[in-house]
């Protein structure tokens, strides 16, 4: 059941209840759309990336027959031989990554104020300003207004300074 | 008075093209399509940044290409001011931090765009 220059497709086996034999590459189902996997053990991360997502924002799932359902954790290696895979799914995550000064936070993925966010770093509206980077340099972020997360995006502080003379 | 090359460097993200100009004896860094924080309008404009203390008595100011509108208000306390051949307009801001690195003093500037008081 080999096509595709040695592409072995998962869904197909899966099925027909078949182990899946040892392939050139896989054809693996994401979001019901087919990739061409060239390991037998991708991580996590590897098959989000093939659909352009990222582990700061999605999950990926595991979708097996008999609906038995598994998260795959970003550095987690799939045995994509393992029998009854069917393919993958992804799902925006509740808590998404955020980073701050180059380092990563947890933070609910929504509407969010600007203290929220600092405070993850330990600081404050009153006294250190927020900057995002967003296709472009770091802007600041009005400190009224909400903002609004998906996961990976990137932030910066600094102390704040001024006012009106 | 030059200023470093990777501190120019570092503020050319901001805009299309950035160049120093010198007038009585100060140098001004021209931003050419300087880009604004979101709430601003327009979004791009020419900005003008003189990075040191100027005879009124600001330890930097950025100057803009025209009056920018802004989501608070603000005493836009420089209209038409003639500097380096064009005119331009900024608002009454006074920076207190100590920072000397251009992309620094352009951030806070930036910022008090957005800033209610």
């Amino acid at each position: 059941m080999e096509s595709r220059e040695g592409e072995v497709d998962i869904f197909e086996h899966s099925q027909r209840g078949q182990d899946v034999p040892d392939g050139l590459a896989y054809r693996v189902r994401i979001d019901g759309e087919g990739f061409r996997i060239e390991t037998r053990h991708p991580t996590g991360e590897q098959l989000l990336q093939t659909v352009h997502k990222r582990p700061c924002a999605f999950e990926l799932i595991a979708e097996f027959v008999h609906h038995k359902n598994d998260v795959v954790e970003p550095k987690e290696q799939v045995d994509l031989r393992q029998k009854g895979l069917k393919g993958f799914i992804t799902a925006h995550r509740e808590i998404v990554t955020i980073f701050i000064n180059s380092d990563p936070y947890q933070i609910e993925r929504g509407q969010r104020t600007v203290a929220e966010i600092l405070a993850k770093v330990g600081q404050s509206p009153e006294g250190y300003d927020l900057f995002e980077e967003k296709n472009g340099p770091p802007m600041p972020v009005s400190p009224d207004r909400p903002v609004h997360i998906h996961g990976c995006e990137i932030f910066h502080t600094q102390p704040r300074s001024g006012g009106s003379s | 008075m030059a200023y470093p090359a990777e501190q120019i460097e570092e503020l050319r993200p901001y805009c299309k093209k950035v160049s120093a100009l010198t007038e009585g004896g100060g140098v001004f860094l021209h931003l050419e399509e300087l880009r604004l924080p979101e709430e601003c309008e327009p979004a791009v404009c020419d900005g003008l940044l003189r990075p040191l203390a100027g005879p009124d008595g600001y330890p930097s100011q950025l100057y803009f290409s025209r009056q920018v509108k802004l989501p608070y208000g603000r005493n836009w306390n420089v209209i038409n001011a003639r500097i380096c051949e064009k005119n331009w307009f900024a608002f009454s801001w006074k920076r207190t931090s100590g920072t000397s690195r251009l992309v620094g003093i352009l951030r806070e500037h930036l910022a008090a765009l957005t800033q209610k008081s």
